[in-house]
C-alpha cells in the first residue's frame, strides 16, 4: 500500500510536469489551430538564461526571474517573426513552419553555444527530502507538484477575471466574432504566445532542476509528452491538457512499476497502447470542446 | 534544418583552403555536426583537428604526406552517414572517420569495407562494431567490455556481493555495458540480483527508484550506464528516496555536470579513457588545449580525437605509402602508440584497440583516480 501511495505521488509530480506542457500547447492550438512544436526550444531557453545567470553568479531568485522571462520574450517574437505571416494558412503550413523553428533554434544552440551539456547547478537544498509518513517526496517534486497547482489556478483566475482572459476564451470559441468586437487579433493572439512561454519557461526550469544541465535538443521529448497529453484531452480544451497530461504521467508511472520485467522495455509502446485505447473511445479526446474550430 | 549552411560553415573553419599536392593523405569526415551525435562528435573532431594541424605544421606525416580533411555533416543520422561515407569514397579519400555511434558507424563502414578504406569511429565504445562491419573498421576508445571488466574487479575488490544494474534498451552502450557488467560480477563470484530499465531521456526514475528502495535484501552496489540527462535525474531521485547504495557509472558521465551536482554523487565510481595526473602527457594536453582555445577541455573526447590523429600518424609512417590497404594493415598491427590518454595498440585484438581505462572517484566534486590500466584479457567477457 504504502509503495502504490508513493508511485501515485511520483505520477503526480511527472503529470504536472506534462500537463503545465500541454497546457502551453493548448493555450496556442485554442486560438490559432498552432501545433507549436518549438515549445520545447522555449524551455530550453530557460535551460539556457538559468545556466548562463547561475555562472554569472546572480542571486538565484534573479536567475528564475530572467530565466522565465526569456521564454516569454521568445515566444512573443518567434510569433512576431515565424507565424504571423502564415497566420490563417492550413495546419500543414502552420506545423511545418513551426517544424523549421524548432530545427533552426536547435542548430543554433549547437553551433553557437555548446553541442555539450551545459550543466545548471541548481542549489544544494533542491536535493532534499521530505518524509511524510513512509512516503518519500524530492523537494524538486514537491515544487513541481506546487508550482503546477500555481499555474493552473493563476491561469484560471486569468482567463475567467480579466479582460484579455476573456478575450482570449471567446477567441478560442469564435476568432472572426471576437474581431468584430473591436478587439485586436495581434494582441490576442501575442497574449496566448506569452502564456505559452511562461508556463514553457516554468515547466523548463522544472524539467532542468531534475536533469542538471541543458543541452540544444532537451526540449524535444517533453513536448512529445505534451502532444500526445493534448491528444488525450482533447486538442484545444485547456482543462483537457491539463486532465490529459496528469493521465499520461499516471499511466507511465504505473507501467514503470507494476509491468513485469520482461515486458518494461516495451514501457512506451505499451502506454501509447493505452493512449489509442482512449482514443478509440473518446476520438475528440476526454474532454473535447464542442464547438469546431473556426481558423 | 540547415544542414547545407552548417556545412558550409565547418568546411570553411576546417581551413581547407590550400590547394592539395599530389602526396595528400586525404581524410573524409562523415561524423555528426548537428543532432544527437553532436556532443560527442564536436569535440572528437576538435582535438582531431589540433592534432592533424600540428602534423601538418611539422611538414605532414612522415614529412611527407599533409593530411586533407574533408568534412561532410552526417546530421546525426545513420541513412545520412552512409550516403556521406559514399561521397567521401568517390572523392578518393584513404581513410574515412565515422559518428560516435555504432549504429551510423556500421551504416558507413558498410560502403568503406566495400571499398577497402579503412575506417576509424570516433568514439563508438560497443565491441562488436569491428565484427559488423569487418577488418578494415576500427574502434578509437576503451570499449564497454573492457570498461566493464575494470569496474567488475574494482566491485569484487571492494567486497560487493551483491549488484543490481540498470540499463535502458535504447542504445547498445546503455544496455550492454552493464550486462557485460554483469557477467564479469559474476564471473568472479558476485550476485545479479536483478536489473531494471529505463527510457532514455525521460529523466524519470522515480517508480524504479521505488522498487529499488523496497528490495530487501538491498544490492550492495548499482551499476548503470546512464548519462545525463539520464544520469542526474537518477542520483537525485536515488539518493531522494533514502538509497544510499554505492553507484557505478561508465564514461559517459564524465561531464562537467556530474561534477556539479555536489553531495549527490559523492563517491561515485566511474570508467573514463583517460586521467590527468600531474605531469602526465593528459595534463600537458589539456593545459596546451587552453592556451590554444582559452578553454579548459569539457570532455575526454577532444584528447581522445587528439590521439586518433597520433594513431594515424604512426599507422602511415608505418605503411610509408598512401595505398589504403598498406594503411589498414599498418594499423591492425600497431603495438603501443603513445597518445596522451595512454599506449593504444590495435595488434592481436578485432579493431577495438587495447588502451587504458581509468576508474575515478568523485571526492567532492573533484576526480580521485583509483586505478589505471587494461584488466587481464581473461577477465573482459565476450563481446
Amino acid at each position: 500500500m504504502d509503495i502504490f501511495l508513493q508511485q501515485l505521488l511520483n505520477a503526480l509530480s511527472l503529470g504536472g510536469t506534462y500537463a503545465l506542457l500541454a497546457l502551453g500547447l493548448a493555450v496556442v492550438f485554442s486560438i490559432i489551430g498552432l501545433i507549436n512544436f518549438a515549445h520545447g526550444e522555449l524551455m530550453t531557453t530557460a535551460g539556457y538564461v538559468m545556466a548562463f545567470a547561475l555562472a554569472a553568479a546572480l542571486p538565484f531568485p534573479l536567475a528564475i526571474i530572467l530565466a522565465v522571462a526569456a521564454p516569454v520574450l521568445l515566444a512573443v517574437v518567434m510569433e512576431r517573426v515565424a507565424f504571423r505571416p502564415v497566420r490563417g494558412a492550413s495546419g500543414t503550413t502552420l506545423l511545418l513552419t513551426s517544424f523549421a523553428v524548432s530545427a533552426i533554434l536547435r542548430v543554433l544552440f549547437q553551433n553557437f553555444i555548446s553541442a555539450r551539456p551545459v550543466p545548471v547547478p541548481m542549489p544544494a537544498a533542491l536535493s532534499g527530502v521530505i518524509n511524510i509518513g513512509p512516503l518519500h517526496l524530492g523537494i524538486i517534486q514537491s515544487i513541481s507538484i506546487a508550482t503546477t497547482a500555481l499555474m493552473l489556478a493563476g491561469l484560471t483566475l486569468f482567463l475567467n477575471r480579466t479582460v484579455a482572459g476573456r478575450a482570449m476564451r471567446a477567441a478560442a470559441e469564435d476568432f472572426a466574432i471576437v474581431r468584430l468586437m473591436g478587439l485586436r487579433a495581434n494582441g490576442v493572439v501575442a497574449t496566448a504566445f506569452a502564456i505559452s512561454g511562461l508556463l514553457a519557461g516554468v515547466a523548463g526550469l522544472l524539467w532542468v532542476a531534475q536533469r542538471g544541465s541543458v543541452d540544444p535538443l532537451m526540449g524535444f521529448l517533453p513536448v512529445l509528452k505534451a502532444f500526445i497529453a493534448a491528444i488525450i484531452g482533447g486538442l484545444g480544451s485547456l482543462t483537457g491538457a491539463v486532465a490529459g497530461g496528469f493521465l499520461l504521467g499516471f499511466i507511465e508511472v504505473m507501467l514503470q512499476a507494476w509491468l513485469p520485467e520482461a515486458w518494461l522495455p516495451y514501457r512506451d509502446a505499451v502506454a501509447i497502447m493505452l493512449v489509442i485505447a482512449v482514443l478509440l473511445f473518446r476520438p475528440q479526446g476526454l474532454l473535447a470542446r464542442k464547438t469546431v474550430l473556426k481558423l | 534544418m540547415r544542414p547545407g549552411m552548417t556545412l558550409s560553415l565547418t568546411v570553411l573553419a576546417l581551413g581547407l583552403a590550400a590547394p592539395a599536392p599530389a602526396e595528400d593523405l586525404k581524410i573524409g569526415l562523415a561524423t555528426a555536426q548537428t543532432g544527437a551525435l553532436a556532443p560527442y562528435d564536436q569535440p572528437s573532431l576538435a582535438g582531431f583537428q589540433m592534432r592533424v594541424d600540428e602534423i601538418n605544421a611539422a611538414g605532414g606525416i612522415a614529412g611527407k604526406y599533409p593530411i586533407k580533411l574533408i568534412a561532410k555533416d552526417t546530421r546525426s543520422d545513420a541513412a545520412q552517414t552512409a550516403l556521406v561515407a559514399q561521397e567521401l569514397v568517390d572523392e578518393g579519400v584513404q581513410i574515412v572517420i565515422t559518428p560516435c555511434d555504432a549504429d551510423p558507424s556500421i551504416a558507413a563502414g558498410m560502403v568503406t569495407q566495400a571499398a577497402g578504406i579503412p575506417a576509424f569511429s570516433f568514439c563508438a565504445t560497443t565491441p562488436t562494431l569491428p565484427l559488423a562491419v569487418g577488418d578494415y573498421m576500427f574502434g578509437n576508445y576503451p570499449a564497454d567490455n573492457v570498461q566493464a571488466a575494470m569496474l567488475a574487479e574494482y566491485a569484487i575488490g571492494q567486497g560487493y556481493k551483491t549488484a543490481y544494474i540498470l540499463t535502458s534498451p535504447d542504445t547498445a552502450y546503455t544496455l550492454k555495458l552493464p550486462k557485460y557488467f554483469g557477467e564479469a560480477f559474476t564471473a568472479k563470484g558476485g550476485t545479479l540480483l536483478g536489473e531494471g530499465t529505463y527510457a532514455m531521456g525521460q529523466q524519470d526514475f522515480s517508480a524504479e527508484v521505488t522498487k529499488i528502495a523496497a528490495m530487501n535484501p538491498k544490492p550492495d552496489v548499482i551499476m548503470t550506464a546512464a548519462y545525463e540527462p539520464d544520469f542526474p535525474a537518477l542520483m537525485r531521485q536515488l539518493r531522494g528516496a533514502g538509497v544510499t547504495t554505492p553507484v557505478l557509472g561508465s564514461d559517459g558521465i564524465d561531464s562537467p555536470t556530474t561534477f556539479a551536482m555536489g553531495g549527490l554523487v559523492e563517491g561515485v565510481v566511474f570508467s573514463t579513457a583517460g586521467f590527468a595526473t600531474e605531469g602526465s602527457p593528459l595534463a600537458a594536453f589539456n593545459a596546451k588545449y587552453k592556451a590554444k582555445t582559452g578553454e579548459e577541455p569539457n570532455t575526454v573526447y577532444i584528447a581522445n580525437g587528439y590521439d586518433l590523429g597520433t594513431v594515424i600518424d604512426a599507422a602511415v609512417t608505418k605503411a610509408g605509402s598512401l595505398d589504403p590497404k598498406a594503411i589498414r594493415d599498418a594499423i591492425a598491427s600497431l603495438t603501443d602508440v603513445q597518445g596522451v590518454t595512454g599506449a593504444i595498440s590495435y595488434a592481436g585484438t578485432k579493431g577495438m584497440p587495447l588502451r587504458s581505462v581509468a576508474l575515478v572517484r568523485i571526492t567532492g566534486g573533484k576526480r580521485e583516480l583509483v586505478k589505471q590500466g587494461v584488466p587481464a584479457p581473461a577477465d573482459v567477457p565476450a563481446p
